[in-house]
């Protein structure tokens, strides 16, 4: 007792002491988590065997048994009996479920359009490169004009072959962009300030540089572009994975700004603009999506004049988008109630305006809370796209499923289903692993709370 | 009465330099939130570099009465002049007021996703449209003011009450405001952060900004207030020098008051 009573000036804390012994370490992690009682160690034992039951025939059905060469269903059926996949089925079927029936010699467009995209947003995983958010909307902005004109092929406008072409300057200044970054630590405005002799001038005469240059290549990548001569291919022979990401890429990469405007639209306190996009928001979500799609698809056609006869895909893009901007809207209401009104008042109280309040603060904000609720919509409409096999375009699932349909390969349903399943969820789970990697990143690095 | 109160009484009054300019001008200012009207007739002149303090018990308007000045609430009937700047629903009048007012919060309400200094810089380069540097140049001035220039590169989650305040203060400083209101800055703080908060508003009463002050701390009132203010029911009960306020308060409501905050 005279120990803890005594009264130093100089508090000493005492020195802490090691845990006792089977609490720690793989034995105490064990004896905790696996054996803690008799019926907890039957439990583990019983799933154990379980796990290995299952893992076991997985392995027969996809490795052990599986037949990798055979001409037609019938051959891997007498070669297994069976018993396990026909993994040969699929590389037969593999270019189908790619690519739909995009003509062979042409692939490469659909191939080079999709490198183009990751090329142009690997910048954003670089921590040297500077201004990312001019990455990404140069990408946003212009890629559709490149892809369309990739995929589509054929004569297109001038205001398409321009826009073609401030695509092609943009994605090789974004790369010249990471290789000043990276070789001389500049970024490539500061680089091009500097080999023009401008650097000791005026800040205001720097932008005419970046003008100059950006003409320049504007002229350059004009000329090269309309060199192009791409066979037309008709938007109704493109099917597989290619069109299930053409529809959810477009779907995604749109429902987010419209999802944002039409949130601040509800919240609104101009009633034509509240009453309008509620009213949006409420039908588009009380609507299956199905019903929206075979509307797009039989029914827009009878009220839209006769000469106008979009393709069936073109309508389906539009009613995604209407679809997930709805979706997206709530959950994007849903951050911005998240958000401390003391935000609103100290950013009001510092003289910004509506739009720069909710662009600075409120939305990065906002958006950071959102994250899993907005990947999860993202998720979903991924997968929903596959609704359009209903109405009878050919995306990555109806494509399985016609495989199974062919003469050949009658019979032939479960392993283009199990592959189909496996894109779905490696995309799907890339999706989900990025966006907890954001949440941990992005608003200060404070991770999950 | 006796009205002793826990604040050190020797320290001498911060120096006066009020003008006879006037810069804020409320006249029959009236306020309801739905049924409750909460400000009746408020009439109040603030003169340049004056100090004001308003007290009261909570719900009696005083908190209502300043974020009127800047609009964070609207009123329904009466005036209001800022600078000359009619205050009304004309948004560039509106804008132009709260370029020129700045506010503290209670809560500090700092940008959770934006470092200290980039909280101090955003309102200077977005709204007053400064270059980066000059906005980083004019922050770390006041940073130092507020005496936490080390954490500019911090976010305010990892900071105490008091840093964060004073990081509050600074933000609305670099606005070069030439008035600043404050609501309630001490309140959500822990007591021994209260005076690091109070001594950087002495040292801007000293530097002879106009400040309206809504507080419980009537050692500070003693000390920077050229008046106080004490506010209930949505009226301005009584108003008057420090001195007189607290040593000679005139209506039974005040005496009541003063009682009540001093005596524990």
């Amino acid at each position: 007792m005279t120990d803890t009573m005594q009264t130093d000036a100089v508090f000493h804390p005492k020195p802490s002491m090691p845990p006792p012994p089977n609490t720690v370490g793989v034995v105490g992690w064990m004896r905790k988590n696996l054996f803690g009682s008799l019926v907890d160690g039957i439990l583990t034992i019983g799933c154990l065997a379980l796990v290995l039951y299952v893992l076991n025939s997985v392995l027969q059905y996809t490795l052990i048994n599986a037949v990798w060469t055979a001409n037609s269903y019938r051959e891997c059926l007498d070669i297994n009996k069976g018993e396990g996949a026909c993994w040969a089925g699929i590389s037969v079927w593999f270019n189908s479920m790619m690519y739909g029936r995009y003509p062979d010699p042409e692939q490469w467009r659909i191939n080079l359009a999709f490198v183009t995209l990751f090329a142009w947003m690997a910048p954003f995983w670089f921590p040297k490169v500077s201004g990312k958010m001019l990455v990404g909307a140069s990408a946003v902005l212009t890629f559709p004009f490149l892809a369309a004109q990739l995929f589509l092929g054929g004569e297109t406008s001038l205001f398409h072959q321009a826009m073609v072409s401030v695509a092609l300057v943009l994605f090789i200044t974004v790369w010249l962009h990471v290789g000043t970054s990276y070789l001389m630590g500049r970024s490539i405005g500061d680089v091009l300030v500097g080999i023009t002799g401008f650097a000791d001038k005026d800040d205001r005469l720097h932008k005419w540089v970046h003008m100059g240059f950006f003409g320049v290549g504007f002229v350059l990548a004009f000329l090269y572009q309309s060199s192009w001569e791409f066979v037309e291919v008709p938007i109704t022979v493109w099917g597989g994975l290619f069109l299930t990401l053409v529809i959810s890429g477009i779907g995604i990469a749109s429902a987010l700004p419209n999802g944002i405007l039409l949130a601040l639209g509800r919240r609104s306190k101009m009633p034509v603009i509240r009453v309008f996009c509620t009213s949006f928001i409420e039908l588009f979500r009380s609507v299956p999506l199905i019903t929206i799609l075979f509307m797009a698809v039989t029914m827009m056609p009878l009220f839209l004049p006769v000469e106008i006869n979009p393709p069936k895909l073109i309508m389906v893009i539009v009613a995604v988008c209407l679809f997930s901007a709805a979706y997206m809207a709530e959950t994007v209401r849903a951050g911005l109630q998240a958000i401390n009104k003391g935000q609103y008042e100290a950013a009001q109280a510092m003289g910004l305006n509506f739009w720069k309040m909710m662009a600075l603060i409120v939305m990065p904000q906002a958006l950071k809370l959102m994250i899993p609720n907005i990947v999860g919509s993202f998720i979903g409409l991924m997968k929903d796209t596959t609704l359009v096999s209903i109405i009878g375009l050919y995306d990555i699932l109806l494509m399985a499923k016609a495989a199974g349909q062919n003469p050949t390969w009658l019979g032939f349903h479960t392993e283009p289903l199990l592959f189909t399943a496996s894109f779905f969820f490696v995309i799907c789970f890339c999706m989900s692993k990025y966006s907890q990697h954001l949440e941990r990143t992005i608003g200060g690095g404070y991770g999950r709370r | 009465m006796s009205l002793d109160t826990a604040a050190p009484d020797n320290t001498p009054h911060v120096a006066s330099v009020v003008s006879d300019e006037v810069v804020i001008e409320l006249s029959k200012v009236n306020k309801w939130f739905g049924e409750f009207h909460v400000l009746k007739d408020i009439d109040l002149t603030v003169y340049k570099g004056e100090r004001i303090v308003v007290c009261g018990p909570s719900g009696s308007g005083k908190s209502t009465a300043i974020r009127c000045i800047n609009r964070l609430e609207e009123h329904q009937e009466g005036d209001i002049i800022v600078n000359g700047t009619v205050m009304g629903t004309n948004l560039k009048n509106i804008d132009a007021i709260r370029r020129n007012v700045g506010m503290v919060f209670q809560s500090f309400n700092l940008f959770p996703h934006l470092t200290v200094l980039e909280n101090c810089t955003l309102a200077p380069i977005w709204v007053r449209n400064l270059s980066k540097v000059e906005a980083e140049r004019i922050a770390m001035e006041y940073l130092e003011r507020v005496k936490i220039p080390e954490q500019a590169e911090k976010y305010p989650g990892q900071l105490s009450g008091g840093q964060q305040q004073r990081v509050a203060i600074a933000r609305s400083l670099c606005m070069s405001p030439t008035i600043m209101l404050f609501d309630e800055p001490t309140s959500a703080l822990d007591p021994e952060m209260i005076s690091e908060v109070l001594d950087v508003m002495v040292g801007l009463a000293e530097s002879g900004m106009t400040m309206i002050v809504v507080t419980h701390e009537m050692g500070f009132a003693k000390r920077v207030a050229d008046r106080v203010i004490f506010m209930d029911q949505g009226e301005i009960v009584e108003q008057n020098t420090p001195e007189e306020f607290f040593n000679n308060p005139k209506s039974d409501r005040t005496k009541l008051f003063l009682s009540q905050i001093l005596a524990h």
